[in-house]
Protein backbone atom coordinates (compact mmCIF):
# COMPACT_ATOMS: atom_id res chain seq x y z
CA UNK A 1 0.00 0.00 0.00
CA UNK A 2 1.35 3.55 -0.78
CA UNK A 3 1.74 5.36 2.26
CA UNK A 4 -0.35 8.60 0.80
CA UNK A 5 -2.98 5.56 0.44
CA UNK A 6 -6.35 6.79 2.14
CA UNK A 7 -7.89 4.23 4.97
CA UNK A 8 -11.08 4.44 3.53
CA UNK A 9 -12.43 3.35 0.31
CA UNK A 10 -14.72 6.15 -0.70
CA UNK A 11 -16.19 9.72 0.40
CA UNK A 12 -19.06 8.39 2.12
CA UNK A 13 -16.87 6.34 4.11
CA UNK A 14 -14.86 8.61 5.11
CA UNK A 15 -17.87 10.87 6.52
CA UNK A 16 -19.73 8.06 8.11
CA UNK A 17 -16.04 7.39 9.86
CA UNK A 18 -15.88 10.88 10.45
CA UNK A 19 -19.07 11.36 12.16
CA UNK A 20 -18.51 8.27 14.21
CA UNK A 21 -15.62 9.75 15.60
CA UNK A 22 -17.48 12.95 16.19
CA UNK A 23 -19.64 11.25 18.51
CA UNK A 24 -17.55 8.73 20.33
CA UNK A 25 -15.06 11.89 21.02
CA UNK A 26 -17.92 14.11 22.54
CA UNK A 27 -19.24 11.24 24.57
CA UNK A 28 -15.89 10.58 26.01
CA UNK A 29 -15.08 14.25 26.44
CA UNK A 30 -18.58 14.50 28.09
CA UNK A 31 -18.10 12.22 30.56
CA UNK A 32 -14.85 12.61 31.54
CA UNK A 33 -14.59 16.07 31.80
CA UNK A 34 -18.11 15.42 33.89
CA UNK A 35 -15.98 13.32 36.34
CA UNK A 36 -13.12 15.93 37.02
CA UNK A 37 -14.73 18.60 37.02
CA UNK A 38 -17.39 17.14 39.59
CA UNK A 39 -14.70 16.15 42.14
CA UNK A 40 -13.45 19.33 41.61
CA UNK A 41 -16.62 21.03 42.59
CA UNK A 42 -18.15 19.12 45.05
CA UNK A 43 -14.66 19.21 47.52
CA UNK A 44 -13.96 22.76 46.76
CA UNK A 45 -17.98 24.29 46.89
CA UNK A 46 -20.06 21.01 47.16
CA UNK A 47 -21.40 21.36 51.13
CA UNK A 48 -22.90 24.94 49.79
CA UNK A 49 -24.79 22.97 47.07
CA UNK A 50 -25.47 19.94 48.74
CA UNK A 51 -28.16 21.36 51.41
CA UNK A 52 -30.86 24.25 50.95
CA UNK A 53 -29.43 25.47 55.02
CA UNK A 54 -26.13 26.07 53.33
CA UNK A 55 -27.57 28.34 50.42
CA UNK A 56 -27.00 31.46 52.18
CA UNK A 57 -26.76 35.00 51.10
CA UNK A 58 -22.54 34.94 51.58
CA UNK A 59 -20.69 32.51 51.17
CA UNK A 60 -22.97 30.09 48.66
CA UNK A 61 -23.35 33.80 46.68
CA UNK A 62 -19.25 33.77 46.99
CA UNK A 63 -18.26 30.81 46.90
CA UNK A 64 -19.87 28.73 43.84
CA UNK A 65 -19.41 30.81 40.83
CA UNK A 66 -15.61 31.23 42.00
CA UNK A 67 -14.88 27.36 42.00
CA UNK A 68 -17.60 26.70 38.98
CA UNK A 69 -15.74 28.49 36.58
CA UNK A 70 -12.72 26.83 36.27
CA UNK A 71 -13.62 24.11 34.02
CA UNK A 72 -15.92 25.66 32.03
CA UNK A 73 -13.30 28.24 31.31
CA UNK A 74 -10.08 25.24 30.48
CA UNK A 75 -12.60 23.63 28.35
CA UNK A 76 -13.64 26.61 26.20
CA UNK A 77 -9.41 27.49 26.04
CA UNK A 78 -9.55 24.24 23.37
CA UNK A 79 -13.24 23.67 22.39
CA UNK A 80 -13.35 27.46 20.86
CA UNK A 81 -10.02 28.11 20.06
CA UNK A 82 -9.52 24.80 18.02
CA UNK A 83 -12.91 24.18 16.67
CA UNK A 84 -14.47 27.05 17.35
CA UNK A 85 -17.46 25.30 19.08
CA UNK A 86 -18.79 28.01 20.93
CA UNK A 87 -20.29 26.00 23.54
CA UNK A 88 -17.19 24.87 25.98
CA UNK A 89 -18.85 26.73 28.98
CA UNK A 90 -22.54 24.82 28.28
CA UNK A 91 -21.26 21.83 27.71
CA UNK A 92 -19.27 21.67 31.42
CA UNK A 93 -22.23 23.06 32.94
CA UNK A 94 -24.50 20.08 31.47
CA UNK A 95 -22.05 17.15 32.69
CA UNK A 96 -21.85 18.50 35.94
CA UNK A 97 -25.51 18.96 36.44
CA UNK A 98 -26.37 15.72 35.15
CA UNK A 99 -24.05 13.87 37.70
CA UNK A 100 -25.13 15.89 40.53
CA UNK A 101 -28.62 15.33 39.93
CA UNK A 102 -28.46 11.63 39.19
CA UNK A 103 -26.61 11.67 42.25
CA UNK A 104 -28.76 13.57 44.64
CA UNK A 105 -32.11 11.78 43.44
CA UNK A 106 -29.99 8.09 43.34
CA UNK A 107 -28.15 8.69 46.49
CA UNK A 108 -28.62 11.27 48.63
CA UNK A 109 -32.71 10.59 48.06
CA UNK A 110 -32.50 7.12 46.93
CA UNK A 111 -29.92 5.83 49.90
CA UNK A 112 -29.93 8.65 52.85
CA UNK A 113 -33.23 9.97 52.39
CA UNK A 114 -32.81 13.71 52.07
CA UNK A 115 -35.77 14.86 49.90
CA UNK A 116 -34.96 16.12 46.56
CA UNK A 117 -35.58 19.80 47.81
CA UNK A 118 -33.59 19.56 50.41
CA UNK A 119 -30.74 18.91 48.36
CA UNK A 120 -30.94 19.54 45.03
CA UNK A 121 -27.97 21.24 43.14
CA UNK A 122 -27.33 25.29 42.08
CA UNK A 123 -28.26 26.44 38.58
CA UNK A 124 -25.02 27.41 36.42
CA UNK A 125 -26.94 27.13 33.58
CA UNK A 126 -27.34 31.15 33.07
CA UNK A 127 -24.03 32.37 33.91
CA UNK A 128 -22.12 29.57 31.42
CA UNK A 129 -24.74 30.71 28.45
CA UNK A 130 -23.39 34.25 28.78
CA UNK A 131 -19.59 33.15 29.06
CA UNK A 132 -20.08 30.76 25.78
CA UNK A 133 -22.58 33.40 23.79
CA UNK A 134 -19.82 36.78 25.14
CA UNK A 135 -16.75 34.09 23.47
CA UNK A 136 -18.91 33.75 20.16
CA UNK A 137 -19.60 37.30 19.76
CA UNK A 138 -16.37 38.30 20.83
CA UNK A 139 -13.84 36.02 19.76
CA UNK A 140 -11.60 37.53 22.48
CA UNK A 141 -10.38 35.47 25.53
CA UNK A 142 -9.52 38.70 27.94
CA UNK A 143 -13.22 40.20 26.83
CA UNK A 144 -14.69 36.32 27.60
CA UNK A 145 -12.67 36.70 31.03
CA UNK A 146 -13.86 40.54 31.98
CA UNK A 147 -17.63 40.44 30.99
CA UNK A 148 -17.84 36.90 30.81
CA UNK A 149 -16.29 35.98 33.90
CA UNK A 150 -18.26 38.90 35.67
CA UNK A 151 -21.49 38.15 34.07
CA UNK A 152 -20.83 34.38 35.59
CA UNK A 153 -20.96 35.43 38.91
CA UNK A 154 -23.09 38.16 39.35
CA UNK A 155 -25.94 36.03 37.51
CA UNK A 156 -25.51 33.36 39.71
CA UNK A 157 -27.60 34.74 42.80
CA UNK A 158 -30.53 35.69 40.05
CA UNK A 159 -30.05 32.26 38.29
CA UNK A 160 -30.66 30.54 41.68
CA UNK A 161 -32.98 33.20 42.97
CA UNK A 162 -36.34 31.35 41.90
CA UNK A 163 -35.72 28.35 43.49
CA UNK A 164 -34.21 29.52 46.73
CA UNK A 165 -36.62 32.56 47.47
CA UNK A 166 -39.07 30.13 48.97
CA UNK A 167 -36.67 28.19 51.36
CA UNK A 168 -35.50 31.59 52.28
CA UNK A 169 -38.75 33.00 53.42
CA UNK A 170 -38.67 33.79 57.78
CA UNK A 171 -40.33 31.37 60.40
CA UNK A 172 -40.93 31.29 63.51
CA UNK A 173 -40.16 27.93 65.20
CA UNK A 174 -40.03 27.64 69.26
CA UNK A 175 -39.45 30.56 69.42
CA UNK A 176 -36.40 31.77 67.57
CA UNK A 177 -36.80 32.90 64.05
CA UNK A 178 -34.99 31.10 60.86
CA UNK A 179 -35.22 30.71 57.68
CA UNK A 180 -37.53 27.57 56.30
CA UNK A 181 -33.85 26.30 54.83
CA UNK A 182 -32.85 26.35 58.12
CA UNK A 183 -35.49 24.28 59.65
CA UNK A 184 -35.01 21.94 56.69
CA UNK A 185 -31.63 21.20 58.34
CA UNK A 186 -33.24 20.94 61.26
CA UNK A 187 -35.41 17.96 60.78
CA UNK A 188 -33.01 16.55 58.63
CA UNK A 189 -30.56 15.33 61.16
CA UNK A 190 -27.01 14.81 59.49
CA UNK A 191 -25.56 13.09 62.11
CA UNK A 192 -21.73 13.35 60.64
CA UNK A 193 -22.33 17.18 59.64
CA UNK A 194 -22.90 18.62 62.91
CA UNK A 195 -24.24 22.13 63.00
CA UNK A 196 -21.13 23.87 64.44
CA UNK A 197 -19.22 23.01 60.82
CA UNK A 198 -22.43 25.23 58.81
CA UNK A 199 -20.52 27.91 57.48
CA UNK A 200 -23.10 30.30 56.59
CA UNK A 201 -24.03 33.89 56.92
CA UNK A 202 -20.67 34.45 58.86
CA UNK A 203 -18.93 37.75 58.91
CA UNK A 204 -19.57 41.52 59.56
CA UNK A 205 -21.64 42.40 56.43
CA UNK A 206 -24.42 40.90 57.67
CA UNK A 207 -24.91 44.36 59.09
CA UNK A 208 -25.41 45.79 55.70
CA UNK A 209 -28.57 43.99 56.07
CA UNK A 210 -29.68 43.66 52.22
CA UNK A 211 -27.12 44.80 50.43
CA UNK A 212 -24.98 41.04 52.08
CA UNK A 213 -26.08 38.87 48.61
CA UNK A 214 -25.23 41.82 45.74
CA UNK A 215 -21.96 42.84 47.82
CA UNK A 216 -20.89 38.65 47.59
CA UNK A 217 -22.10 38.43 43.83
CA UNK A 218 -19.76 41.32 43.24
CA UNK A 219 -16.88 39.77 44.90
CA UNK A 220 -17.32 36.67 43.33
CA UNK A 221 -17.68 38.12 40.51
CA UNK A 222 -13.97 40.02 40.59
CA UNK A 223 -12.64 36.66 41.41
CA UNK A 224 -14.09 34.80 38.72
CA UNK A 225 -12.55 37.36 36.29
CA UNK A 226 -8.96 35.73 37.62
CA UNK A 227 -9.76 32.49 37.82
CA UNK A 228 -11.45 32.96 33.81
CA UNK A 229 -7.87 33.91 33.10
CA UNK A 230 -5.87 31.38 34.89
CA UNK A 231 -7.98 28.12 34.08
CA UNK A 232 -7.89 29.78 30.27
CA UNK A 233 -4.07 28.95 30.45
CA UNK A 234 -4.82 25.71 32.34
CA UNK A 235 -6.88 24.52 29.76
CA UNK A 236 -4.51 25.37 26.98
CA UNK A 237 -2.22 23.28 28.07
CA UNK A 238 -4.22 20.43 29.26
CA UNK A 239 -5.17 20.71 25.27
CA UNK A 240 -1.57 20.40 24.15
CA UNK A 241 -0.36 17.21 22.47
CA UNK A 242 3.82 16.97 23.79
CA UNK A 243 5.59 13.65 23.65
CA UNK A 244 8.55 13.56 26.42
CA UNK A 245 11.53 11.84 24.38
CA UNK A 246 11.75 8.72 23.55
CA UNK A 247 15.03 6.66 24.73
CA UNK B 1 -10.29 -10.23 -12.86
CA UNK B 2 -9.53 -13.37 -10.22
CA UNK B 3 -7.49 -10.80 -8.11
CA UNK B 4 -10.39 -8.12 -7.98
CA UNK B 5 -13.05 -11.01 -7.11
CA UNK B 6 -10.29 -11.89 -4.37
CA UNK B 7 -10.13 -8.78 -3.13
CA UNK B 8 -13.57 -7.63 -3.16
CA UNK B 9 -14.39 -11.24 -1.28
CA UNK B 10 -11.33 -10.19 1.20
CA UNK B 11 -13.34 -6.71 1.79
CA UNK B 12 -16.12 -8.68 2.81
CA UNK B 13 -14.89 -11.10 5.43
CA UNK B 14 -12.49 -8.28 7.03
CA UNK B 15 -13.46 -7.11 10.37
CA UNK B 16 -15.26 -4.23 10.71
CA UNK B 17 -13.56 -1.06 11.58
CA UNK B 18 -15.99 -0.44 14.47
CA UNK B 19 -16.55 -3.53 16.37
CA UNK B 20 -20.08 -2.78 17.64
CA UNK B 21 -20.39 -5.44 20.10
CA UNK B 22 -17.50 -4.92 22.08
CA UNK B 23 -18.66 -1.22 22.52
CA UNK B 24 -22.28 -2.80 23.27
CA UNK B 25 -21.10 -5.27 25.72
CA UNK B 26 -18.36 -2.84 27.25
CA UNK B 27 -20.64 -0.31 27.68
CA UNK B 28 -23.20 -2.83 29.33
CA UNK B 29 -20.46 -4.78 31.40
CA UNK B 30 -20.25 -1.32 33.42
CA UNK B 31 -23.74 -0.20 33.63
CA UNK B 32 -25.03 -3.57 34.87
CA UNK B 33 -21.88 -4.23 37.36
CA UNK B 34 -22.61 -0.73 38.48
CA UNK B 35 -26.25 -1.04 39.41
CA UNK B 36 -26.13 -4.56 40.93
CA UNK B 37 -22.74 -2.87 43.16
CA UNK B 38 -25.52 0.77 43.67
CA UNK B 39 -28.20 -2.34 44.72
CA UNK B 40 -26.05 -4.24 46.95
CA UNK B 41 -25.09 -0.68 48.75
CA UNK B 42 -28.95 -0.25 49.58
CA UNK B 43 -29.63 -3.83 50.87
CA UNK B 44 -26.54 -4.11 53.13
CA UNK B 45 -25.22 -0.43 53.66
CA UNK B 46 -27.77 0.06 55.88
CA UNK B 47 -28.61 -3.32 57.24
CA UNK B 48 -24.68 -4.57 57.52
CA UNK B 49 -22.69 -1.26 57.47
CA UNK B 50 -23.24 0.96 60.17
CA UNK B 51 -21.47 -0.92 62.84
CA UNK B 52 -17.66 -1.42 61.77
CA UNK B 53 -17.55 -3.63 65.00
CA UNK B 54 -20.29 -6.06 64.65
CA UNK B 55 -20.13 -9.47 62.61
CA UNK B 56 -22.44 -8.63 59.59
CA UNK B 57 -20.03 -5.90 59.33
CA UNK B 58 -17.30 -8.64 58.50
CA UNK B 59 -19.28 -10.64 56.40
CA UNK B 60 -21.00 -8.44 53.98
CA UNK B 61 -18.01 -5.78 53.60
CA UNK B 62 -15.10 -6.50 54.40
CA UNK B 63 -15.29 -9.83 52.66
CA UNK B 64 -16.75 -7.52 49.88
CA UNK B 65 -13.25 -5.49 49.83
CA UNK B 66 -11.14 -8.84 50.43
CA UNK B 67 -12.37 -10.03 46.87
CA UNK B 68 -12.09 -7.50 45.52
CA UNK B 69 -8.98 -6.73 46.02
CA UNK B 70 -8.12 -9.80 44.79
CA UNK B 71 -9.84 -9.36 41.48
CA UNK B 72 -8.81 -6.32 40.77
CA UNK B 73 -5.29 -7.11 41.23
CA UNK B 74 -5.81 -10.34 38.82
CA UNK B 75 -7.78 -8.27 36.16
CA UNK B 76 -4.85 -5.55 36.18
CA UNK B 77 -2.53 -8.16 35.63
CA UNK B 78 -4.03 -10.02 33.32
CA UNK B 79 -5.45 -7.26 31.29
CA UNK B 80 -2.41 -4.99 30.80
CA UNK B 81 0.07 -8.01 30.51
CA UNK B 82 -1.97 -9.36 27.62
CA UNK B 83 -2.09 -5.90 25.62
CA UNK B 84 1.32 -5.74 26.87
CA UNK B 85 2.88 -9.31 25.49
CA UNK B 86 0.28 -8.96 22.12
CA UNK B 87 1.87 -5.70 21.12
CA UNK B 88 2.48 -5.11 17.54
CA UNK B 89 6.14 -4.93 17.14
CA UNK B 90 5.74 -3.74 13.78
CA UNK B 91 3.67 -0.91 14.52
CA UNK B 92 4.62 1.15 12.22
CA UNK B 93 4.50 -0.54 8.85
CA UNK B 94 0.53 -1.55 9.71
CA UNK B 95 -1.79 -0.53 6.67
CA UNK B 96 -3.61 3.03 6.56
CA UNK B 97 -6.84 0.70 7.19
CA UNK B 98 -5.24 -1.21 9.89
CA UNK B 99 -4.35 2.02 11.69
CA UNK B 100 -7.78 3.82 11.13
CA UNK B 101 -9.61 0.35 12.77
CA UNK B 102 -7.22 0.16 15.56
CA UNK B 103 -8.37 3.99 16.36
CA UNK B 104 -11.71 2.78 16.63
CA UNK B 105 -10.62 0.26 18.70
CA UNK B 106 -8.66 2.79 20.79
CA UNK B 107 -12.07 4.58 21.10
CA UNK B 108 -14.42 2.03 22.14
CA UNK B 109 -11.61 1.65 25.22
CA UNK B 110 -11.53 5.17 25.17
CA UNK B 111 -15.53 5.17 26.13
CA UNK B 112 -15.04 2.58 28.64
CA UNK B 113 -12.96 4.99 30.57
CA UNK B 114 -15.28 7.67 30.06
CA UNK B 115 -17.89 5.61 32.00
CA UNK B 116 -15.50 4.17 34.67
CA UNK B 117 -14.12 8.06 35.36
CA UNK B 118 -18.26 8.81 35.42
CA UNK B 119 -18.80 6.22 37.86
CA UNK B 120 -15.65 6.90 39.82
CA UNK B 121 -14.98 10.12 40.54
CA UNK B 122 -18.71 11.90 40.29
CA UNK B 123 -21.69 8.63 41.01
CA UNK B 124 -19.95 7.18 43.63
CA UNK B 125 -17.84 10.00 44.98
CA UNK B 126 -20.55 12.69 45.72
CA UNK B 127 -22.43 9.35 47.01
CA UNK B 128 -19.84 9.07 49.92
CA UNK B 129 -20.15 12.65 50.19
CA UNK B 130 -24.29 12.00 51.52
CA UNK B 131 -22.85 8.44 53.23
CA UNK B 132 -20.28 10.21 55.36
CA UNK B 133 -22.75 13.13 56.20
CA UNK B 134 -25.00 10.98 57.47
CA UNK B 135 -23.66 8.13 59.07
CA UNK B 136 -20.84 8.79 62.10
CA UNK B 137 -17.32 6.56 60.58
CA UNK B 138 -15.92 4.33 62.67
CA UNK B 139 -13.53 2.60 60.12
CA UNK B 140 -11.48 3.43 57.12
CA UNK B 141 -13.26 0.52 55.48
CA UNK B 142 -16.85 2.01 55.58
CA UNK B 143 -19.61 0.61 53.26
CA UNK B 144 -18.76 3.71 51.05
CA UNK B 145 -15.22 3.65 50.78
CA UNK B 146 -15.32 0.12 50.06
CA UNK B 147 -17.37 1.08 47.17
CA UNK B 148 -15.83 4.49 46.00
CA UNK B 149 -12.11 3.98 46.83
CA UNK B 150 -11.25 0.36 46.41
CA UNK B 151 -13.77 -0.59 43.57
CA UNK B 152 -14.49 2.06 41.19
CA UNK B 153 -11.21 4.27 41.69
CA UNK B 154 -9.20 1.03 40.62
CA UNK B 155 -11.30 0.28 38.21
CA UNK B 156 -10.69 3.44 36.04
CA UNK B 157 -7.48 2.56 36.62
CA UNK B 158 -6.87 -0.31 35.53
CA UNK B 159 -9.32 0.86 32.15
CA UNK B 160 -7.23 4.00 32.09
CA UNK B 161 -3.82 1.96 32.13
CA UNK B 162 -5.45 -0.08 29.09
CA UNK B 163 -6.39 2.52 27.05
CA UNK B 164 -2.78 4.06 27.33
CA UNK B 165 -1.02 0.87 26.89
CA UNK B 166 -3.74 -0.30 24.03
CA UNK B 167 -2.03 3.85 22.43
CA UNK B 168 0.79 2.57 23.13
CA UNK B 169 1.36 -0.50 21.42
CA UNK B 170 -1.05 -0.49 18.38
CA UNK B 171 -1.14 2.81 17.28
CA UNK B 172 1.70 4.61 15.22
CA UNK B 173 0.67 7.78 16.55
CA UNK B 174 2.28 7.30 20.02
CA UNK B 175 5.45 5.81 18.88
CA UNK B 176 7.73 8.85 18.88
CA UNK B 177 7.71 9.34 22.89
CA UNK B 178 5.09 9.02 25.80
CA UNK B 179 2.29 11.32 25.29
CA UNK B 180 2.42 13.60 27.94
CA UNK B 181 -1.48 14.73 28.36
CA UNK B 182 -2.26 10.93 27.91
CA UNK B 183 -0.24 10.08 31.16
CA UNK B 184 -2.19 13.24 32.89
CA UNK B 185 -4.84 12.19 31.88
CA UNK B 186 -4.49 8.79 33.53
CA UNK B 187 -1.90 9.08 36.08
CA UNK B 188 -3.34 11.65 37.58
CA UNK B 189 -6.62 10.41 38.22
CA UNK B 190 -4.59 7.44 39.57
CA UNK B 191 -3.01 9.06 42.16
CA UNK B 192 -6.43 10.05 43.57
CA UNK B 193 -6.03 6.38 44.99
CA UNK B 194 -2.62 6.80 46.51
CA UNK B 195 -4.17 10.36 47.91
CA UNK B 196 -6.41 8.17 49.53
CA UNK B 197 -3.73 7.65 52.55
CA UNK B 198 -3.25 11.38 53.25
CA UNK B 199 -7.81 10.83 53.52
CA UNK B 200 -7.65 8.41 56.22
CA UNK B 201 -4.94 9.04 58.34
CA UNK B 202 -6.19 13.14 58.17
CA UNK B 203 -9.71 11.60 59.27
CA UNK B 204 -8.27 9.48 61.85
CA UNK B 205 -6.11 12.24 63.70
CA UNK B 206 -7.92 14.95 63.48
CA UNK B 207 -11.07 14.86 61.60
CA UNK B 208 -13.97 12.85 62.16
CA UNK B 209 -16.86 14.96 60.79
CA UNK B 210 -18.12 15.21 56.99
CA UNK B 211 -17.15 18.48 55.80
CA UNK B 212 -16.48 17.96 52.12
CA UNK B 213 -14.88 21.09 51.45
CA UNK B 214 -12.35 20.65 53.64
CA UNK B 215 -8.62 20.82 52.79
CA UNK B 216 -8.46 17.73 53.94
CA UNK B 217 -10.06 16.55 50.71
CA UNK B 218 -7.65 18.91 48.20
CA UNK B 219 -5.43 16.70 47.04
CA UNK B 220 -8.60 14.63 45.23
CA UNK B 221 -9.26 18.05 43.78
CA UNK B 222 -5.80 18.21 41.85
CA UNK B 223 -5.70 15.09 40.99
CA UNK B 224 -9.24 15.81 39.58
CA UNK B 225 -7.92 18.32 37.34
CA UNK B 226 -6.10 15.66 35.39
CA UNK B 227 -8.72 14.37 33.73
CA UNK B 228 -8.66 17.67 31.44
CA UNK B 229 -5.71 15.76 29.87
CA UNK B 230 -8.00 14.15 27.90
CA UNK B 231 -8.29 17.12 25.84
CA UNK B 232 -4.89 16.20 24.63
CA UNK B 233 -6.01 12.89 23.68
CA UNK B 234 -8.91 14.56 21.74
CA UNK B 235 -6.34 17.30 19.91
CA UNK B 236 -3.89 14.38 18.88
CA UNK B 237 -6.61 11.79 17.94
CA UNK B 238 -8.16 14.75 15.90
CA UNK B 239 -5.05 15.39 13.98
CA UNK B 240 -4.29 11.59 13.76
CA UNK B 241 -7.28 11.05 12.11
CA UNK B 242 -8.03 13.35 9.83
CA UNK B 243 -4.37 12.63 8.15
CA UNK B 244 -5.51 9.03 7.56
CA UNK B 245 -9.05 10.46 6.03
CA UNK B 246 -7.46 12.92 4.25
CA UNK B 247 -4.99 10.32 2.09
CA UNK B 248 -6.01 10.36 -1.48
CA UNK B 249 -9.20 7.51 -2.13
CA UNK B 250 -7.68 4.31 -2.66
Amino acid sequence: MSASQSAVRSRAEAVKVSRTFDWLILFTLFFVVLGGYHIHYMLTGGDWDFWTDWKDRRLWVTVAPIVSITFPAAVQAVLWWRYRLPFGAVVCILGLLLGEWVNRYMNFWGWTYFPVNFCFPSNLMPGAIVLDVVLMLTNSMTITAVIGGMAYGLLFYPGNWPVIAPLHVPVEYNGMMMTLADLQGYHYVRTGTPEYIRMVEKGTLRTFGKDVAPVSAFFSAFVSILIYFLWHFFGKWFGGTSFTQSS
Amino acid sequence: MAATTESVRADAAEAPLLNKKNMILGSLLYVVFYAWVRWYEGIYGWSAGLDSFAPEFETYWMNFLYIEFVLEVSTAGILWGYIWKTRDRKVMSITPREELRRHFTHWTWLVMYAFAIYYGASYFTEQDGTWHQTIVRDTDFTPSHIIEFYLSYPIYIITGGACFLYAKTRLPTYQQGLHLQYMVAVVGPFMILPNVGLNEWGHTFWFMEELFVAPLHYGFVFFGWAALGVMGVVNTEVAAIAKLLKKDLA
